[in-house]
């Protein structure tokens, strides 16, 4: 018998994990589906489709993915759920993988899907509601895309996605309450904490710091005249791949990891 | 076989709840694990689980290793905590999704013995009263047909007529190649059912030993006055006269109290560690 990786164990894992709580799986992923099309309904109408289709976005995407990596593994907010799950007779890696592919690849599929819908439909009515006989109807009407999945601020988009999700899946491992809090603060306080360390490092070097923008750059301000020194090109862009890839597969990874060793 | 050996395990470190405990449980038995609240019992069959680890030696289940929560392993054990969770799904829901994973489940045997434990499900399981789902898990848990089967306080929010339904249905599962490990502090819930005993008391193993061998040692009867020249492990004093546990020196036949002999092992573990000790020594 295959005490590792069992396809057809890792299937019925992956139907138990969906069936057994839908209300919480399938209702946030709904949840987070009606926010993402009401954020970009009401953001639309207030401030334009351009923003209304990055703001939408990054809402619905790191935060409802964020719920949903808390949630995934959210059976140790009891200890007798704790018990069942970590005594069930599938291998550590089927659990951490079923956990993977709900909240990193089953949630992302869907919501960029859903995202595609929505977006086509905004755009095209934005577009069709246009004045066709306006002096300037051929720059408004290309004035708005459907809304791309390559482009740098997406790319960090997804950086944040997998960063914060993997954070909030090794949390949901380490607290066995309010977990997706406790992580969030966890996160503000490395966040804050980066950038001041970061602050108190810049200013042994330079004057007149008017910010500093942790592994990029430090804005210099003497009087009204402002100033970029960025960092340099090679450890930038290590720095930007640590933050891509590195972080959040050592995240993913460490939380198969406690798994394996948790106890309750 | 369940192989216990030198187990040590502390919830804080420098601060062991066992320390050097060493068991073995035989198969075709039904071992009744007592103990006070607090005394580690959970402890001890968590650790047989594999949802703790020891931090010295080690526990073994025919040979393998809880701790490494091997599929192998973990479709030959089922657990069954002193609470437990049943999702918002229906029994036919519960059974495709959980049962799959043991290989011997039969959903046949589970009916049966819902009916036998008097569990009727309407609709979802997390809507039955909690002494219901209890039942409804010992169910699924026999019905899963596992080599070991441990039970964390099973009569706990069980009424009278469940628990003695459940001493039934756990006599008539018992096969030769079976493992039942019952904890409680509720002694007489298992009275008539266990065929060994074990005690624990703050992580110290009190008493292991069969039942046979426990009334071919120690005598239960009630006396008019406590004899002088005999040794007296506990004595409790009702109207009928005075309940005694001693040590049993002309072989002759009582009937176990567990009751009484859980107190007298807790109050007087010197003197029964002594007649079990000395007793072995003749035999």
């Amino acid at each position: 018998m295959n005490d590792v990786l069992d396809i057809k164990r890792f299937t019925w894992l992956l139907k138990k994990s969906v069936l057994e709580q839908p209300a919480l799986l399938i209702g946030l992923l709904a949840v987070t589906l009606t926010i993402t099309f009401l954020t970009y309904a009401i953001v639309q109408s207030m401030v334009g489709i351009g923003k209304a289709q990055l703001s939408a976005f990054i809402l619905g995407f790191i935060v409802g993915g964020s719920f949903m990596a808390s949630s995934v593994f959210g059976y140790f907010s009891s200890k007798s759920n704790g018990v069942s799950f970590l005594l069930l007779p599938a291998s550590h890696l089927e659990k951490w993988l079923c956990g993977i592919i709900i909240s990193g690849v089953l949630f992302v599929i869907i919501y960029l899907g859903f995202y595609r819908l929505i977006d086509l439909f905004f755009v095209s009515s934005y577009q069709n509601n246009l004045d066709h006989n306006a002096i300037n109807y051929q720059t408004l009407y290309n004035s708005v895309e459907i809304f791309s999945f390559n482009n740098s601020i997406v790319r960090v988009v997804f950086a944040a996605f997998f960063n914060i999700s993997g954070a909030m899946l090794l949390g949901s491992l380490y607290f066995n309450r309010v977990s997706y809090i406790k992580v969030s603060l966890l996160i503000c306080t490395i966040i804050i904490g980066t950038y001041f360390t970061n602050l108190l490092f810049a200013s042994f070097f330079f004057e007149h710091i008017d910010l500093a923008v942790p592994f990029r750059n430090v804005f210099l301000k003497v009087d009204k005249e402002v100033g970029i020194i960025d960092m340099p090109s090679s450890p930038a862009k290590a720095a930007s791949f640590a933050i891509a890839y590195i972080i959040p597969a050592a995240l993913w990874a460490l939380a198969y990891l406690r798994l394996k060793e948790k106890e309750i | 076989m369940i192989d216990i050996s030198n187990l040590s395990f502390g919830y804080k470190k420098g601060n062991l709840l066992y320390k050097d405990l060493s068991l073995s449980l035989v198969d075709g038995n039904i071992y009744g694990l007592l103990g006070k609240n607090g005394a580690g019992k959970s402890t001890l069959l968590k650790n047989i689980a594999g949802s703790l680890f020891p931090v010295g030696g080690g526990v073994s289940v025919d040979g393998m290793i809880p701790q490494k929560r091997l599929p192998s392993f973990l479709r030959t054990v089922y657990y069954i905590p002193e609470e437990c969770f049943v999702p918002a799904i229906t029994v036919k829901q519960y059974t495709a999704l959980f049962g799959i994973f043991y290989p011997d489940f039969n959903a046949d045997q589970l009916f049966v013995y819902l009916k036998e434990l008097e569990v009727v499900v309407p609709g979802k399981l997390s809507a039955l009263s909690f002494g219901q789902q209890k039942k409804f898990i010992i169910a699924f848990a026999l019905a899963c047909n596992t080599k070991v089967i441990l039970m964390d306080e099973p009569t706990n929010g069980l009424d009278i007529p469940s628990k003695t339904q459940f001493r039934k249905l756990i006599a008539s599962v018992m096969n030769d190649e079976r493992i039942i490990f019952i904890s409680t502090h509720q002694t007489r819930d298992l009275e008539n059912l266990i065929d060994q005993v074990i005690i624990v008391d703050s992580g110290n193993l009190l008493l292991c030993a069969s039942v046979d061998e426990i009334t071919s040692k120690l005598h239960f009867e009630t006396v008019s006055e406590i004899p002088s020249e005999i040794k007296v492990i506990y004595a409790e004093e009702h109207l009928k006269g005075t309940s005694i546990v001693r040590e049993n020196t002309t072989g002759e036949d009582s009937r176990l109290n567990l009751e009484h002999l859980f107190n007298g092992a807790t109050q007087n573990p010197q003197l029964l560690k002594q007649i079990f000790t000395a007793k072995k020594q003749q035999s």
